[in-house]
Order: C-alpha cells, then sequence, then structure tokens
C-alpha cells in the first residue's frame, strides 16, 4: 500500500506551529517513513497534489480572501482536514481585532500608531486579499480534526499525525489536551 | 441521616447537605464553576448538573438537598453532552481565548472544566462583544471579558469580608460585575482585602503582583502565619525562585477561613522600603559599612560593661511583630543576664498591660475569635474595626444581613459607625463614665442577667450623660439592646486599653457579665491587642512605658516592624543606640550601630494570637547574603558577651497569668 500523503500550509497564523512541529526532532524521520510529506511552507512544493492528499493541515485562522481560498482549496484536496493550533481552531489572537472591526484595526495599525510614519496610509492596492473577520476554520469549511494549542506541543503534532499516518483516529485527551 | 445511591454506590450523608457536597463525600468529582466551599450555592453556572431518578429533566446538584432514597448520576452521555453545551455557551458569550490569560495552564477553573469535557474546540464562536476593563485599582484589575458571571466574586465580597461592593449590573448577556453604583473600583467602598481575586475561577480578576509570575504548579504553596497583626489569619504564601509571588488566605485556616485584609495580602507585596544589607557603625559622625565581626564586637563590649546596672547601664526595646523565640531571648538577654531595668517592647503595654493587669487577679476572662461567628449582638468599643485587625471586622459586618446587632462605640467615630445599629461617639475620655452608664441603665431597668447592685444608678446615668455628651436615649438604646441580646459579644481595642487604665477593663468584665456575653459557658469578651505578637509580648511583661533615665546605651530590636515618630524622638536621645533591623528609617539615622536582620519571611517563629492560639510561621525565603536571622544575632551578641541565652518560649508564655488561654 502506497504511504498516505501529508500537505500543510499556513493561513493567518505565526508559523508557530510549524515551528513546533519541526521541534519534534529527529521524530520528523519517523514521519517521513510513515507518510509521504507533499507541500508544506517551509518545502519546496506549495500546493498539495490535485489528485488529493490524505492528510491536510492548516495553521492559523481565515482573515481574508486569500487564506479563505487556501481552506477550500485544502477541504477539497484533502480526505482528513486538521486545524492546527489556537488561531486553525478558535481564530487565536488574530481574532482579537474582531472585537473592534477591521477598520479601526487598520487605522490603529498603519495610521494611528505611534510608530508610523507622519502622513501613512493604509495598503490599498488593489492585488491585495480583501480583509475579512478573522475565523476559525471549521467556521469556514468543515474541519475532522481540532488540534488546539498555542503552539501544540510536538508531542501532540506527533502524535496526531502518526495516528492519522498509519489510518487510526487521534483522540486528544489528559495530557494531550491543552489550549495553551 | 440520609441514604441516598450516588453513581450505583450507596452513601449516607447528614441531613440537608447537598447532592454536590454529598457526592464529594463520597469521593465523586462532579464539575462546578460557581460553587465554592466557602460561599453560599448560587446554581448559577449549571455545570454541576447530574441525573436523579424521577426527576423530569437534569438539575443543579450544588442547590439540591438530599433526600432519602435518592438515586443520582453523575455522569451519563446525556448529561456529558450537556455539560459540553453549558460550556460551549459559557465560551461563546465573552474573550475566552486562552493563550493570553494569565490563568491558562493549570490554573483556569474554566479551561480545566473544558479539558475534563474532551473539548477540542468551541462549537459555537464567540459573539465578539467588548465588556468594559477597570484597571483603577491598584492591587487587581477586573476584565469582564473574561468574566463567566459566577458571583463568586460579589458573594466573596459580601459573605466574606462583609463588604457589599461588588454587584452585578445590566441583565442577561450585557451583565457585568461593578463596584457600588458602576464607578471605577479603584474610587469605590472596596477595602483592598482580595478575596474576590482569591476566588475568581477565571483569569477576570488578574492579581496585578502575581500575573504571568507563574503557575500555581510552578509556585511552591507554603503555609504560614500572617504577621499583619493579632489577629492570627493563617496564610498561603506561593513562592519561587526565592520570592514570594503571591499571598493567599488559607481555606484551612483555624481563624480566617481563607479571607485576608489588606495588611495581610498586599502591604508585604508592596514593601518599599530601602532594605539595609551590611552591618553599618558610626566613624567619625557618619555610618560606615562594616564586617559583622567588628559591629558584634562593639556592641558586646558596649553592653558587658554595662551589666548589673540596671537603672542607669542599658536599656532595650523589641518590636511586637518579632517571633516569640526572639522576644525570649531578648528579654533573657538584657532583662535577666545583664540586669536591666527598662526592657519593653514597641507597643509599650498599650494594647495588654490594662487588660493583664485584671488577668493578674481574674485569669482567662477572654474568649477566642469565633465568638463573633455565634453573637447576635456585638459591642464593639475603641477596636476601630475598619482600619486595624480588619479580619476580626469582617466577622462582625458579614453577619448584620443575617440580623446580628451592632454597637458601635468611638470617640472618633469610624467606618463601622455606617453599618451598626446604634453608633456612639462619646467625648474623648469618657469611656468609663459611659460603661458604668450603660451598666446603670440595665440594673436600674432591671434587665441583667446576674444580679448586680449600683448604688446610685441615675447619679451615675447622669454623669454618663454629661461626660459622654451623648444623649439618654441613645444610651439607653445601645444598654437595652445589649442586655436585650442572646448571644452578647463585647470587643474592645486599643481606645479602651491604650490608657493603662485597669477599671475600664473591669468595668468593661462586669458589664460582660452583666449581660450574660461572660458566663459559666461563655466567654463572649474580647479584645483586638495590637501587633502579631502583642499577646506574646504581655506574658514575657515587655509591656511597660519606654523612657530613658540616664541609661548609657540603647538596644532596639526593630526586626521589619515601622518605628513610630515618638519612639524615634526618645531613642535618639540615647547616648549610645543599637539597631537592629531590616529596613532603613529615621531610627538608622541616629544609630551607632545598625545590624541588618532577617524579615518575616525569611525567619521562622511562633506567635501568639490575640485570643490566645499558637501559631507558626514559616521561613520561606533565603535571606540577602551578609543578612543575619533576628534570633541568631540575639544569640551570636549574648555569646560575645559571655552570657548566653537558652531559650524555653512555651514555658516563659506561661509564667504570668494571661486574659486569655494559650495554647
Amino acid at each position: 500500500m502506497a504511504k498516505p500523503k501529508i500537505a500543510s500550509d499556513w493561513m493567518c497564523g505565526c508559523a508557530g506551529c510549524h515551528m513546533s512541529l519541526l521541534d519534534m526532532d529527529e521524530r520528523i524521520l519517523k514521519i517521513a517513513e510513515m507518510a509521504d510529506l507533499r507541500s508544506t511552507p517551509i518545502t519546496d512544493l506549495k500546493h498539495p497534489d490535485e489528485s488529493g492528499v490524505d492528510v491536510g493541515v492548516l495553521e492559523g485562522g481565515i482573515n481574508n480572501t486569500a487564506s479563505e481560498e487556501v481552506a477550500k482549496m485544502f477541504r477539497k484536496r484533502s480526505k482528513i482536514l486538521v486545524a492546527l493550533g489556537d488561531c486553525a481552531v478558535f481564530g487565536g489572537v488574530p481574532a482579537m481585532r474582531n472585537f473592534c472591526g477591521v477598520e479601526a484595526a487598520l487605522q490603529q495599525a498603519y495610521v494611528d500608531a505611534p510608530s508610523n510614519e507622519p502622513g501613512s496610509q493604509i495598503p490599498n492596492d488593489p492585488e491585495l486579499a480583501t480583509m475579512t473577520k478573522t475565523r476559525a476554520i471549521h467556521e469556514v469549511v468543515q474541519v475532522d480534526y481540532n488540534v488546539p494549542g498555542c503552539p501544540p506541543d510536538p508531542d501532540v503534532i506527533f502524535y496526531v499525525l502518526s495516528e492519522l499516518a498509519q489510518g487510526r483516529k487521534p483522540e486528544l485527551k489528559d495530557e494531550l489536551l491543552h489550549w495553551h | 441521616m440520609v441514604q441516598l445511591t450516588i453513581n450505583g454506590k450507596q452513601i449516607e450523608v447528614p441531613e440537608g447537605t447537598t447532592v454536590l457536597r454529598a457526592a464529594e463525600m463520597a469521593g465523586i468529582q462532579i464539575p462546578t464553576l460557581c460553587d465554592h466551599k466557602e460561599l453560599t450555592p448560587y446554581g448559577g453556572c449549571r455545570l454541576c448538573i447530574v441525573e436523579v431518578q424521577g426527576f423530569r429533566v437534569p438539575i443543579a446538584s450544588c442547590t439540591l438537598p438530599v433526600s432519602n432514597g435518592m438515586v443520582v448520576n453523575t455522569e451519563t452521555p446525556a448529561l456529558k453532552k450537556s455539560r459540553k453545551f453549558i460550556l460551549s455557551m459559557l465560551f461563546s458569550e465573552r474573550n475566552h481565548f486562552c493563550p493570553f490569560c494569565q490563568v491558562s495552564g493549570g490554573d483556569c477553573e474554566l479551561q480545566n472544566a473544558a479539558y475534563r469535557e474532551e473539548m477540542t474546540h468551541w462549537p459555537m464562536q464567540p459573539g465578539w462583544n467588548g465588556y468594559p476593563v477597570d484597571s483603577s485599582h491598584p492591587y487587581f484589575v477586573l476584565d469582564n471579558n473574561r468574566c463567566i458571571l459566577c458571583r463568586r466574586c460579589v458573594r466573596a465580597c459580601a459573605e466574606l469580608a462583609g463588604n457589599f461592593t461588588l454587584s452585578v449590573a445590566e441583565r442577561g448577556a450585557a451583565s457585568i460585575i461593578v463596584a457600588d453604583t458602576n464607578v471605577p473600583l479603584g474610587e469605590s467602598t472596596c477595602i483592598k482585602c482580595g478575596s474576590c481575586v482569591q476566588v475568581c475561577p477565571t483569569g477576570a480578576l488578574i492579581d496585578r503582583t502575581s500575573a504571568y509570575q507563574g503557575r500555581e504548579t510552578e509556585i511552591t504553596p507554603v503555609k504560614s502565619v500572617c504577621v499583619g497583626c493579632s489577629v492570627g489569619c493563617t496564610v498561603t504564601l506561593r513562592v519561587r525562585d526565592n520570592r514570594i509571588v503571591r499571598i493567599e488566605g488559607d481555606w484551612e485556616g483555624a481563624v480566617n477561613r481563607g479571607v485576608l485584609c489588606e495588611h495581610g495580602r498586599y502591604h508585604p507585596m508592596t514593601e518599599s522600603r530601602q532594605r539595609i544589607t551590611t552591618p553599618l557603625m558610626k566613624k567619625n559622625g557618619k555610618l560606615e559599612p562594616v564586617s559583622w565581626d567588628e559591629a558584634l564586637g562593639a556592641i558586646a563590649e558596649k553592653f558587658k560593661a554595662l551589666a548589673g546596672d540596671a537603672h542607669n547601664g542599658a536599656a532595650a526595646i523589641a518590636s511586637t511583630r518579632l517571633p516569640v523565640e526572639v522576644l525570649t531571648a531578648f528579654r533573657q538577654l538584657f532583662a535577666e543576664k545583664l540586669g536591666a531595668e527598662m526592657v519593653t517592647s514597641t507597643e509599650e503595654g498599650m494594647t495588654t498591660a490594662a487588660v493583664a493587669a485584671l488577668a493578674e487577679k481574674q485569669g482567662p476572662f477572654e474568649g477566642r475569635l469565633e465568638m463573633l461567628k455565634t453573637a447576635d449582638t456585638v459591642l464593639c468599643i475603641g477596636a476601630n474595626l475598619a482600619r486595624s485587625h480588619m479580619v476580626a471586622g469582617f466577622f462582625i459586618k458579614r453577619a448584620l444581613p443575617k440580623g446580628m446587632k451592632l454597637i458601635n462605640i468611638d470617640p472618633e467615630g469610624d467606618e463601622l459607625d455606617d453599618l451598626a445599629d446604634v453608633a456612639l461617639k462619646n467625648k474623648p475620655g469618657s469611656d468609663l463614665a459611659l460603661i458604668e452608664g450603660l451598666k446603670a441603665i440595665i440594673i436600674k431597668e432591671n434587665l441583667g442577667r446576674v444580679p448586680m447592685a449600683v448604688p446610685n444608678a441615675e447619679q451615675v446615668i447622669a454623669e454618663a450623660v454629661q461626660a459622654t455628651g451623648l444623649s439618654l436615649e441613645s444610651i439607653s438604646l445601645a444598654a437595652r439592646m445589649l442586655a436585650h441580646a442572646i448571644s452578647p459579644v463585647i470587643l474592645y481595642g486599643k481606645g479602651i486599653t491604650a490608657k493603662r487604665d485597669e477599671r475600664l477593663v473591669e468595668s468593661l468584665y462586669s458589664l460582660a457579665t452583666l449581660v450574660g456575653a461572660i458566663d459559666k459557658e461563655r466567654m463572649g469578651l474580647l479584645s483586638v491587642k495590637g501587633e502579631a505578637n502583642s499577646q506574646a509580648a504581655a506574658q514575657l511583661g515587655l509591656d511597660k512605658p519606654f523612657s530613658l533615665n540616664g541609661q548609657k546605651a540603647v538596644y532596639a530590636l526593630i526586626g521589619d516592624d515601622y518605628v513610630s515618630k515618638y519612639l524615634v524622638e526618645r531613642l535618639s536621645k540615647a547616648p549610645y543606640l543599637v539597631v537592629q533591623t531590616a529596613y532603613e528609617s529615621k531610627l538608622t539615622e541616629v544609630a551607632d550601630v545598625v545590624l541588618p536582620v532577617t524579615i518575616w519571611s525569611e525567619q521562622e517563629g511562633h506567635y501568639v494570637s490575640m485570643d490566645g492560639r499558637v501559631q507558626k510561621a514559616e521561613k520561606v525565603i533565603q535571606a540577602p547574603e551578609d543578612v543575619r536571622d533576628n534570633l541568631a544575632v540575639l544569640t551570636e551578641v549574648a555569646m560575645r558577651m559571655n552570657m548566653p541565652v537558652k531559650i524555653d518560649w512555651q514555658k516563659s508564655l506561661h509564667e504570668r497569668k494571661a486574659s486569655v488561654v494559650i495554647n
């Protein structure tokens, strides 16, 4: 039997969950033995196979039209979709802007913050994706496994990936369940 | 006893027990958020729902009393589903994003509850409504965004501190915790006891000093005694890396049951005095750092030469905040070995001497603070419980809504006046006339519990009215209220004892007997004393007024205490002054030798509370390098004078008759 294919990507996150993934040290070789690691943000291949992968892993929440597209593509191409980390699962820190709204957040970040040059403007290049409310992935597409944590512990990531690679259902509880 | 079955387990519990407590007794944990064992059940969070056979729907176990034959289940699949739903609703209400919350990772009861139900995400996302944050308080921040409206803080404020500052404003999802009539916490009637912070199950009440300083699993809890005053509250000190991160009331504490006041919880955390870390000696009119050897050598030489000269030799004064071991060694060295006459404490008997005088004749006549818990009427005189010995004040304030009557007597008046049924602001110096007046009215109106006669009752009453400047009606009202009480308690403080007038205490004692506060079964008379070891200092006889009459050298053992201006004034007249202290002060400025010593948390030792409880304070942190232990310094001074001290402090405490039962 061919090894299951795993692909990952990051959206509105800080890359910390992928750092935590790398933090599993030599165990990543075990994952590589068990599974075929396809596209990831830290390898050459940038998009999951059009023919589909067995497991898609997404870090970060959905905060604009671009990340919405990524999420939808991953859902379409993955048999199993994993939301990795607090931003993917809950919206996380970027979701804090929902309390004030996109406009106010942009105004503060690009204009009002004291560190901005006088006369600074909110970027308005038409090429840019349109900002939206920050959402957890499960608000946009169906998620099969939510793996919370900020970031999830390397042990947790290893457990989830190795279980999925071996065709089992990971169960997050007790020591493996953390939201922080 | 009531028999019931919980999860198939047959158990027997006392009638009136709630199902939640019954389950706990049987070792079955039911998750809950609003429940707290020191607060009345509220039934707000619904997390503790259980299934009871015969009941149509699940029911909150925290407010459900047990009944015979009840069959309860706490962990059915339907209940687990409901609990998950309840938690989902709580998470969807406000900002419960964990990564940047100080209690995340073990200290948050909401997060722990979600883990227990194995929740990996929120089925319902939040509504993104912002709620007010109040950071006007000096010691903590109230973030309504983290609040789950369990009302533990509101109940703690009312039921534990008796202060009723916190309440809930608005309705439904808009509900927020507010102080008074929605004023900033820092400008409210808050008395800064911090009980609300200690009971908060989430990160809604943020302790300024300890937030992000380590989770409970990373900090070591050490039980000890608060040395802020003589009440004797027990504390849990949370320590990390040789530093106290937070002070909490000990829920198991015999006296305080988890409650502390500002003096106990926050003052030690905001200490700003400059620490002295090396011995200092006056050289050419200036204090200069010296070695311990040089400082101790100089002191020993000076004091040894004064041995045997009771009047003009040495004098010594010690703080009543020091452990009894230190006080015992202090007395032995200076009074017994050196033979100095003027050996006393910084309180100079202001809170104990008048009490001790009656105790000499009478034996123990004062009861324990618990008396306040069963009292129906309290006469509080000269104690100012709103400022000092605040936890004793909490016991009164929390009982007032349950119907306890309060008569507050203070010439200056205090915050308790507003809550008192009768508040008497008598003219200064008229306490004795007032107490005698109260007695005379009770005797005249034949309301006394024991036969007692007063010649010229009318005249005594007239004198009381005259001396106090109060109306006959108000004094009579207080007298009748006290006389009609079933379980009265009389509590007095420095206002009575500072005059060192034994007649005042005797008069109160006789009033207490007259109204039945003291009888064969009850000891409903208490005095709050002063600092943490006032009672111990009294037992050691360290209670005379301090004055210098030609003494050649004075040893001031201050420890970590504050020094009054008046004491500095008198001590600065000493020809040679040794100050054993932890902090720089006006007193160290006039010292000839300064010995840097440990503070309360750096030394261990015993304390005798106002009501005679002997409790041990622990050493929880290591003192700075060149700082020495108070007892070790005294012992070393004694050794160098060839007058070694050997203390038996337990025995010393019983040398003299005490007003309280010491054990």
